[in-house]
């Protein structure tokens, strides 16, 4: 299905509708703007309707859980996440390649915030709300939004950029709404390609939004296109000013490569999450928090932690240390409800650990194993992803080294959980910062979501908007 | 390895403790053979201190290195050239990623006095040639799943005159035609030749139910029959109560409950499981099974639910001599079935929630879905 200008239309009609797809949005961008007010009250109108419990049977089957926050950029977050398989997905059909939508192991949509509860589909409903979204634009765009700044011989203006591409991964669900609603903030016109895992979801969404408010509806176009029709995507590609794309590596470098010289690029890539420990302010509590995050998000979030960096020298410290945490982690792990709960994890970690014989990489390691969880120490600094579901690594990262160790992963970096002395929290803070972290946090509240926070290090609307200065 | 063809050629299917010197002499052998030809396999062997004169008697069967799906879904590995190998054959169907398990020319000669043999004893082969709709895929040469090859091969059972797919290759994907598969059904009835009806659980009920809905049904010649495989184990959700499925069976094709066959196997462990009268897996004599504790691995005592792991000397090309399901499931001693076999019987209970895992059955069930929801179903 497509949905165009507020109408759904069978696919049988795409490449018609390509084919005039320029002429209808030159039509649209000479016309009247869309203002973010306009897109704020129809998402608003339509939360009320949500709360009200109109849409819950839409909706029940594509949320079992949704993040437990009343913040907009918590579901981004959780959406950004994923596939730290390092088997990267491929969200495009380039030929050649096969077509995975959806390959990080012990990948699930489930989404946990901090505090460690699992969350519903009644979170969602503080999400789609005039309040989220006047902070998002204020936190992001600043106080003046799009209004006038003077400048002596000049005025300059914020602009949406103009027409956007999205392309998003079906790994959760509601991410091409969410994206759309960026680009649509910023009065953008907005192509989406469509996830083939998507089974209507966003369609049916965007189509409650145009019939709102029908003054959305020449700015949302959304088309779901098949494996192989790589032509048709360029097509798209060359009628968009930006491309905005959420996955992997191989899916990045897939629109990159369709996208012409002249198309500014947004990427949501993958990223990876440590912990580092110099130390404590409290030592139970705060190995309890690291330990219940790790076991909740099961490392498949791009905040998770995937490596506890230890500021130490000496094997036997990283050891003495593992010693110490396995019994917090096999506490964390026995609470996971339901039978069998630990078998992921236990597959995970003899998966990898057979991988790592086979590669020959379990020189100087030490598994220390627990009921469904496992802590591996491995004598090398790197920043890596982890067998994950529970099974976390742990590397000996003294802080002068810090810095080196981590800008050989530069452009993946997301979260420090930082666990240290009250007094070393500023200094080692900021050298976490300028080595190429874009959120320090503390043990357990490596996934939780904070207000006005950025996505990996940028506020995304100001991406999807340009100045311009006119003069007088 | 003559040993192997000595186990799979035993005419008791299944006297476990009478083939158990047979079954670990063949194992030892196996394990030996991967150990020699599988660089990786000696390295996992070598790294876990195993080595195949440590298995003396069946409770050291736990020892063998035992390898999960998860890890071949990752890397093939084989044990033998490519041109020494009959096929190569992968286990899922559509989409995810799946595991690649040669399968050599022994292990095909070993398999066929066993297929041959439970055949019989299941009431399976038949001289009477039949019609056979088959609730699967089409074979096709770019398909190299298990499934479609198991389904293409169960036609064989009885003459075949003739084979209808309900998925069909259409512009190089399946597409699911339910609709041509009812109408073939209908005019069977006037056949005085037998039906064979070969699928998927999942989607002989669905087919069923719509079917009843339309008010459709169907009274198949005498002797036709139901053969299930490709596993209720990927269906949770919509998993019915295999009385209501029988009792559907009944009375919508005319098909009664003795005439259902169900199997069950993997493509890691391509052991010919099927159901006795009573409907439980008994374990044949060229497997073995072990219960794990999820949390650590551990075999568990028989009745314990845990992780599922399969033990068969069959494969040669790859080494899949121990592999671990991601399915959970527990054994219960033969005795306790009522139908006379004395080899314990394997109960699955659901799979663990390791989404990197798809199944053919479960890529099957996709296209269904899909299809459903643009009503193209019927």
């Amino acid at each position: 299905m497509i949905l165009a200008n507020g109408t759904l239309l069978p696919d049988s009609r795409r490449k018609d509708l390509i084919a005039h797809l320029e002429e209808e949005i030159n039509v649209t961008r000479t016309g009247e703007p869309l203002d973010a007010e306009t897109v704020i009250a129809a998402v608003d109108a339509l939360g009320k309707r949500l709360r009200s419990g109109e849409f819950d049977a839409l909706l029940a089957p594509f949320f079992p859980f949704i993040s437990n926050s009343t913040h907009l950029d918590t579901l981004r977050h959780s959406w950004t996440e994923l596939d730290t398989s390092g088997h990267s997905s491929t969200v495009l059909d380039t030929p050649g390649q096969s077509s995975t939508v959806l390959d990080a192991p012990g990948h699930s949509s489930t989404s946990l915030d901090g505090s460690g509860h699992s969350s519903t589909l009644s979170d969602l409903f503080g999400l789609v709300c005039r309040e989220t979204l006047e902070y998002k634009l204020h936190a992001e765009l600043g106080p003046e939004l799009f209004g006038e700044r003077r400048f002596s011989q000049t005025t300059a203006r914020l602009l949406p950029l103009g027409t956007l591409l999205h392309v998003a991964p079906g790994n959760m669900p509601g991410l091409p709404v969410y994206t759309a609603l960026e680009g649509l903030l910023t009065g953008n016109v907005n192509l989406i390609k469509l996830p083939r895992a998507d089974k209507g979801l966003s369609l049916a969404a965007l189509s409650l939004l145009t019939r709102q408010e029908p003054r959305i509806a020449p700015f949302l176009y959304a088309f779901d296109l098949p494996s192989g029709e790589t032509e048709e995507l360029r097509a798209l590609a060359r009628l968009a000013d930006g491309v905005v794309t959420w996955g992997g590596d191989d899916a990045v470098t897939a629109l990159r490569e369709l996208a012409g010289p002249g198309c500014k690029l947004m990427e949501w890539g993958h990223r990876l999450s440590f912990a580092y420990v110099a130390g404590y302010e409290d030592r139970q509590s705060e190995l309890s928090q690291l330990a219940g995050h790790i076991i909740e998000t099961g490392g498949r979030l791009c905040s998770s932690c995937q490596v506890i960096f230890l500021d130490a020298r000496r094997r036997e410290e990283a050891e003495e240390f593992c010693r110490e945490f396995l019994p917090y982690l096999e506490a964390a792990a026995a609470r996971r409800p339901g039978l069998g709960a630990g078998a992921p994890a236990s597959l995970s970690g003899h998966t990898a650990l057979l991988e790592r014989i086979v590669e020959g990489r379990t020189q100087g390691e030490r598994l220390f194993r627990g009921r469904g969880c496992s802590l591996l120490f491995r004598p090398d600094e790197e920043l890596e992803l982890s067998p994950m579901e529970g099974n976390v690594l742990v590397k000996c990262l003294p802080r002068e080294g810090l810095l080196a160790a981590l800008r050989r992963k530069k452009g993946c970096l997301q979260t420090a959980g930082l666990l240290c002395p009250e007094e070393d929290r500023p200094a080692l803070s900021d050298l976490l910062a300028r080595a190429g972290v874009t959120r320090i946090t503390r043990a357990g509240g490596m996934s939780a979501a904070f207000p006005g926070e950025a996505h990996d290090g940028e506020y995304p609307l100001r991406r999807y908007v340009r100045v311009v200065d006119v003069e007088k | 390895m003559l040993s192997r063809q000595r186990l799979f050629w035993r005419w008791q299917p299944y006297d476990l403790p009478g083939s158990d010197a047979a079954f670990l002499r063949a194992c030892r052998d196996n394990a030996a053979y991967h150990i020699a030809h599988c660089p990786d396999y000696a390295a996992i062997c070598r790294h876990l201190d195993f080595a195949p004169e440590q298995l003396q008697t069946a409770d050291d069967l736990a020892r063998i290195p035992v390898i999960p799906t998860l890890f071949f879904k990752r890397r093939a590995l084989f044990s033998m050239p490519q041109w020494r190998m009959a096929m190569k054959v992968t286990s899922s169907g559509t989409s995810g990623r799946f595991s690649r398990i040669g399968f050599d020319w022994g292990c095909i000669l070993a398999e066929a006095p066993m297929v041959v043999n439970l055949g019989f004893r299941h009431h399976l082969v038949s001289p009477k040639p039949a019609h056979c709709v088959i609730l699967g895929y089409r074979p096709h040469k770019s398909n190299h799943t298990g499934v479609t090859r198991t389904m293409f091969g169960l036609t064989h059972f009885s003459p075949p005159l003739s084979r209808t797919y309900a998925l069909n290759l259409v512009d190089g994907s399946y597409v699911p035609d339910l609709d041509t598969v009812a109408k073939t059904l209908k005019k069977l009835e006037s056949s005085p030749f037998p039906t064979r009806v070969i699928g998927f659980p999942s989607y002989l009920w669905f087919g069923l139910g719509r079917m009843e809905e339309l008010g459709l049904k169907v009274r198949l010649s005498k002797g036709s029959r139901i053969i299930l495989a490709g596993g209720w184990k990927q269906h949770y959700a919509q998993e019915v109560d295999k009385r209501i499925l029988y009792a559907l069976t009944e009375k919508v094709l005319g098909i009664p409950e003795e005439n259902i066959n169900e199997l069950f196997g993997a493509v890691e462990h391509p052991i010919f499981y099927n159901a006795c009268e009573k409907h439980h897996f008994h374990v044949p004599v060229y497997g073995r099974i072990l219960i794990r504790d999820p949390d650590t691995l551990e075999p568990l005592p028989t009745g314990r639910v845990g992780l599922v792991n399969l033990i068969s000397p069959l494969m040669a090309a790859t080494p899949t001599l121990s592999v671990m399901t991601d399915d959970l499931g527990y054994l219960t001693p033969g005795e306790a079935c009522g139908c006379g076999r004395k080899s314990p019987y394997l109960t699955i209970l659901g799979r663990v929630g390791m989404t990197d895992i798809q199944t053919c059955a479960a890529g099957a069930a996709e296209l269904l879905g899909q299809a459903e929801g643009k009503g193209e179903a019927f």
